[in-house]
């Protein structure tokens, strides 16, 4: 079994954004960068299934970005992916999810993977389109915004949570992209020895230019921070009154009670 | 020069801060309360498997490998959360480091990686006794060759971990006509062992998950082949070692005072009095720039330590120093962090008042800071040419 996993490097969501000067991404200076939460996800569903097979799957990690992304690569692989990828691009920030999705489906074409496992979204660009572009790519079934997977032979079968905490079930066969979200699974830590064990393992660096042909398709004009309105309210009083007025407040401005 | 952290550096930081958010943080202070050793060692036994036990441990014994400098990252990011849990990362790693040192092979194989694996849930140090602290050689405890086994006698003081240690490494005098610390050998003592007894625990101020008793032996046999490291070379084997533990325990410092300042600075951030946010005022500014300044550079002493570690230069300076200010400087800002917060700071409903106290003995233990004082101006003086 050949399983890819589609990650990227994002900034810890704790952390102050700024816009840049450019007016079109966040500056990224100063920032920490770490796996996007829900490619942990991803990797952790592909590091099950090779454990479900007993170790006969080979696992590569795979992140296009600037030279810090091999930091989410190695943890990937500390997680228990087989190899890293790096895609190396200093201009990601000004990706589409059009061409990152080539850019995949390039590498991934002529490489017959089994299954690919990705996040459902990014936690900053959060376009949500990767995954799904990626299959039609490469004609692969597709399954999103999974909360559960079971794989049998070569057959799929999966959870999904649809808006309104609606769930679905969908059945599909390899070769398949499946999109990861909260609730699938709970990531490992790496261990300390796999961390340090990373260096023996390959890890493959590419130029973005050996597979993006493709313009982008989307051109982001204006990033900005939403204004500032309205003000928190600070409530007063013992406890019965507090309560009292958060039940008035829900009553009159929320549908919660309704 | 080059400040960065290499990636697996980064890597090991991230997991020992995100292991210590969700798994230790949330029961800190019930184990501060209640000592729950339930929780303290299932969380120990966790740290194990992550392979917090051997950081410096080769791959062959069960270790990460991963050096000082990781080392140090950790435990900072540990004692952020839980001091009681940093303590004993760092002292059994430092158990298992001496017998990497100095061990045979037979010894190594046998006892580190049921540390590294938590088969043990921790490893113990028993240098201590109650009239040799500072001065250790000053030790009483006896080991005497009887046919194939020592014999230990004596009692030891403010061992930790000591009723859930699988090993204890243990110094005992083994000739008593010898000049004063010339005499004295390190051993391997089983927890099982006959004669081994665990004492009273002591009432601490702070650190209350970690157990801290005394321990008695009481012709206590061990076999002959428990001899650790050269006989009557025991003394150097526990000084050169503790070089390691002050790193892990300045860092260790380093996390607590870290922990208080980040938690008072957003107080200060929200509390308002006078109409307006504390922070605002110049007073409460003037303590969040001393504070993190001197965090700071308690930070790079301990980076510069391990570094030098870690390249294979002596660092006993280093470390001195490192521990010297890192333990107390974090004193004071814990300190600080409390008076920022007021009475809410000496509150048990906020963790202010367990930082104040877990802190206070990390420039007592694993040497005083009038101790590192002296070993600093030993390896400074030692330098300067005399007539």
């Amino acid at each position: 079994m050949k399983i890819l996993v589609c990650i990227k490097q994002v900034p810890d969501m704790e952390s102050r954004f700024k816009v840049n000067a450019d007016g079109v991404w966040y500056d990224e200076r100063d920032l920490a960068f770490r796996m996007n939460e829900y490619d942990e996800y991803a990797v952790e569903q592909a590091v099950r299934i090779k454990e479900q097979l007993g170790g006969a799957a080979d696992i590569t990690i795979l992140s296009i970005g600037p030279a810090r992304v091999v930091e989410a690569i190695k943890k990937g692989m500390a997680m228990g992916g087989d190899r890293g990828v790096h895609v190396k691009d200093d201009s990601l920030a000004q990706r589409d999810p059009w061409q990152l999705a080539s850019t995949i489906a390039a590498f991934a074409r002529s490489k017959n993977f089994d299954l690919i496992f990705t996040g459902m979204q990014s936690q900053d660009r959060g376009s949500t389109q990767v995954g799904a572009i990626l299959a039609e790519l490469l004609g692969y079934a597709c399954a999103t915004t999974l909360i559960g997977f079971e794989l049998n032979g070569d057959v799929v079968t999966a959870r999904r949570e649809l808006e309104g905490g609606v769930k679905a079930i969908v059945r599909f066969r390899l070769p398949a992209v499946v999109t990861c979200q909260l609730g699938l699974n709970t990531p490992r830590y790496p261990t300390l020895p796999n961390i340090m064990k990373v260096r023996q393992k390959e890890l493959l660096a590419f130029p973005v230019a050996d597979f993006l042909t493709e313009e982008s398709l989307t051109i982001t004009e204006k990033m900005y921070l939403p204004e500032k309105k309205g003000r928190a309210r600070v409530l007063e009083g013992d406890v019965s009154q507090l309560a009292d007025q958060l039940l008035a407040i829900l009553k009159e401005k929320t549908t919660v009670l309704r | 020069m080059n400040f960065d952290l290499t990636e697996e550096q980064k890597l090991i930081q991230e997991t020992a801060r995100a292991f210590a958010q969700t798994e230790l943080e949330p029961v800190a202070a019930r184990l501060d309360q209640t000592g729950d050793r339930e929780i303290f060692l299932g969380n120990l036994k966790k740290l194990a498997e992550l392979g917090f036990m051997g950081l410096n441990i080769r791959e062959e014994y069960g270790g990460a490998q991963a050096g000082m400098i990781a080392f140090s990252l950790a435990l900072t990011e540990i004692a952020r959360a839980c001091a009681s849990t940093a303590v004993t990362v760092s002292v059994s790693n430092l158990v298992c480091e001496v017998i990497q040192s100095v061990g045979t092979e037979a010894q190594k194989r046998a006892y580190i990686p049921k540390i590294c694996s938590g088969e043990n849930a921790a490893g113990s140090f028993a240098l201590t006794e109650a009239g040799a602290g500072s001065d250790p050689a000053a030790m009483t405890t006896t080991a005497t060759l009887d046919g194939d086994a020592w014999v230990l006698n004596g009692s030891k003081r403010f061992i930790s971990s000591a009723p859930y240690a699988g090993v204890f490494v243990a110094w005992a005098v083994t000739d008593k006509t010898a000049p004063k610390g010339k005499g004295i050998s390190c051993f391997l003592v089983e927890a099982e062992s006959e004669g081994l007894v665990i004492g009273k625990a002591e009432e601490k101020m702070g650190q209350h998950a970690s157990a801290t008793n005394e321990i008695l032996f009481n012709d206590c046999r061990i076999p002959k082949d428990a001899l650790l490291g050269q006989i009557n070379g025991g003394l150097r084997v526990a000084v050169g070692e503790l070089t390691g533990g002050r790193v892990g325990i300045g860092s260790l410092a380093l996390g607590i005072g870290l922990a208080a300042m980040d938690y008072a600075t957003r107080y200060a951030q929200e509390r308002i009095q006078f109409g307006q946010k504390i922070a605002n005022f110049q007073a409460i500014q003037w303590m969040i720039a001393d504070s993190y300044t001197e965090l700071e550079a308690a930070r790079l002493l301990l980076m510069q330590a391990a570094f030098r570690r870690d390249q294979g230069q002596s660092f006993v300076r280093e470390a001195a120093m490192a521990k010297l200010f890192a333990t107390e400087a974090a004193n004071r800002a814990c300190y600080t962090a409390l008076q920022m917060m007021g009475g809410y700071g000496y509150s048990r409903d906020f963790p202010l008042e367990r930082y104040a106290r877990d802190v206070r003995v990390t420039s007592i233990y694993e040497g005083t800071s009038e101790i590192q004082r002296l070993i600093i101006a030993r390896e400074i003086l030692k330098n300067v040419n005399h007539e």
